[in-house]
């Protein structure tokens, strides 16, 4: 009897097209080690789907983890799926189109998230500067109001004309003995 | 002079070629009399001119009517009919109500009213009214025994007239009145040929009862009357009791323009001119509890702007005063008349008080310092460099 071998996995990851799943559906019914085995992978499939959910920040490695289950790769379970199940390899010319057009996941997505990674400190850092920058140069000396009543009566006297004066004149002289240390 | 008043009258009268005739007889060689002898005009007295000048402004001698005559010619006698107006400010006793209308303001126009009292040799009390309210400002008394203080009536002082002399040209307009009294009238020309003010000078004693103020436009842009004038030697005694205030602080004397040119060299900024024809003429120094103030007054002889400088920054919070954007500068005016305005640029506080034209003022902000905000690149250098500081451990 011929096993299902790494079309196991394939089957698992729902890789297979029709008339093939069919055949491996009527191979899983009447035999036994495969679909303990076809159990076992998607138990493990499961678990780590429920890891990456839980463990955000581990990620990259639940991904490559989930990577490792899935088709495509040379991994090493799914040579020793195939080291267990020796026989035939009908799907050897199939991993070969999958190396070859498949490549395998790790690479692009640790690019990816490098580069969001250095994205994310640009833009943080930028934005960071932008907004310390702001406010202009803080220069010593003290905080004034200008005192209306007082520059008023100077004014009125320059001019030769009478004081003019605001309602707020009298707090302005106040605020005004207000300094800074 | 007096010749070119009667053909002004008679192309806005139309009178009959007879009244011309007679006019003209009487006129010409007044005219001609004044014009070969400045001397001669300036000693003659108002009484004298009255008499032999019809007056070209109307029965009384107020032409509301924005200008339109051509400009008269410059007159020695109105040279001097202003230098004792300025004198008379000081040297009379008197006591009245000024109401000082301007337009053109930041905000539309202020109307302010006073009361004041001044005794010959240079003792004046003042006491302003808050514009549309019944309150009234504390007494003010300005002591200026030694005449230091260009201290005038409507405007009217040593160095202003000087400066109006400078800038325009003044021409006796004849007789008028004013606050029912007996008036001269003297106005003040641009070399453009535009009327820019008109001043109502007392028959007998030469305080200055109104003036007018026109801008390029000839719209009136201030008015200012002196009403209900009583001269008496007492005047003071009548001010309001309960000890005037000195809200002024201890001024120096007037600086004179020399002298506050060389306070640069200490970091000042000391301009020796504003746009708008502005001169410096004087300028003052006083200590407050946050430092030095520098007063810087320039003129045209019309319009006046004070300059106050003070080393430091503006207070977070501007009790009474609101944001405006002038000469495309966000600056702070001062409630309710915006008639000061005050920024912070490079360490300095400057403020600004003006009566002048609102173009004026523009023209005087846009020259006056100012921060710009930093530019994109800019900012982003100043604030790699802070953050950087902050992360130093060594800073």
């Amino acid at each position: 009897m011929t096993h299902l071998g790494d079309r196991l996995s394939a089957l698992v990851d729902g890789e297979l097209d029709g008339a093939e799943r069919d055949r491996a559906y009527a191979h899983l019914a009447s035999c036994e080690q495969c679909r303990t085995e076809a159990a076992e992978l998607r138990a493990l499939k499961q678990k780590l789907s429920t890891l990456l959910s839980r463990a955000p920040a581990e990620a990259a490695m639940t991904r490559r983890l989930i990577a490792m289950t899935g088709p495509g790769g040379p991994l090493p379970p799914r040579r020793r799926l195939l080291r267990l199940a020796p026989g035939p390899r009908p799907a050897s010319r199939r991993g070969t189109r999958r190396e070859t057009t498949r490549p395998g996941p790790r690479g692009p997505v640790r690019r990816r998230y490098l580069v969001l990674s250095a994205v994310s400190l640009v833009v943080g850092l930028s934005t960071a500067a932008f907004t310390a920058g702001g406010g202009g140069e803080a220069t010593p000396g003290p905080r004034i109001t200008p005192p209306v009543e007082m520059y008023s009566v100077q004014h009125a006297i320059t001019t030769g004309e009478v004081p003019f004066t605001g309602p707020s004149a009298r707090a302005s002289v106040a605020d005004s003995d207000a300094t800074q240390p | 002079m007096f010749a070119f008043n009667c053909s002004v009258t008679r192309r806005r009268d139309a009178r009959p070629p007879v009244l011309l005739t007679a006019a003209l007889a009487v006129a010409v060689p007044g005219f001609l009399v004044t014009a070969c002898s400045g001397q001669t005009a300036v000693s003659a007295s108002p009484q004298e001119i009255t008499a032999s000048a019809p007056a070209s402004t109307g029965a009384t001698g107020s032409p509301n009517a924005p200008p339109q005559e051509a400009r008269r010619p410059a007159s020695a006698l109105a040279a001097h009919l202003l230098t004792q107006a300025a004198q008379a400010a000081v040297l009379t006793s008197y006591q009245g109500e000024e109401i000082i209308s301007h337009w053109g303001t930041a905000n539309g126009g202020s109307v302010l009213v006073s009361d004041i009292w001044h005794a010959s040799g240079g003792q004046t009390i003042t006491q302003t009214l808050t514009a549309g309210t019944a309150a009234s400002s504390e007494p003010y008394l300005s002591s200026d025994t030694d005449g230091q203080w260009p201290e005038g009536v409507l405007g009217v002082t040593t160095q202003l007239v000087r400066l109006l002399e400078t800038h325009y040209v003044v021409a006796y307009a004849g007789a008028g009145s004013a606050d029912n009294r007996t008036a001269q009238i003297v106005e003040a020309w641009r070399e453009n040929g535009s009327l820019a003010a008109r001043f109502w000078l007392d028959d007998a004693t030469k305080l200055p009862l109104e003036r007018e103020v026109f801008d390029t436009a000839a719209h009136v842009i201030s008015e200012d009357v002196f009403i209900n004038v009583r001269f008496s030697k007492l005047a003071p005694a009548a001010a309001p009791a309960g000890g005037p205030s000195d809200p002024q602080g201890p001024w120096t004397d007037p600086l004179p323009a020399g002298q506050l040119l060389a306070l640069r060299a200490s970091g000042w900024l000391v301009p020796p001119e504003l746009p708008g024809g502005l001169s410096l003429f004087t300028g003052a120094q006083t200590q407050t509890t946050t430092g030095t103030v520098l007063d810087l007054g320039y003129s045209d002889g019309l319009s006046v702007v004070s300059v106050f400088e003070q080393r430091g920054n503006l207070a977070a919070k501007l009790a009474g005063w609101q944001k405006v954007t002038m000469a495309g500068h966000v600056i702070y005016a001062a409630e309710p008349d915006q008639r000061s305005l005050t920024w912070a640029s490079r360490g300095m506080v400057y403020t600004v008080m003006a009566d002048a034209p609102a173009q004026t003022v523009d023209t005087v902000i846009k020259a006056l310092p100012h921060d710009t905000p930093p530019g994109f690149w800019k900012r982003m250098s100043h604030g790699f460099a802070r953050l950087a500081s902050w992360v130093n451990p060594f800073g």
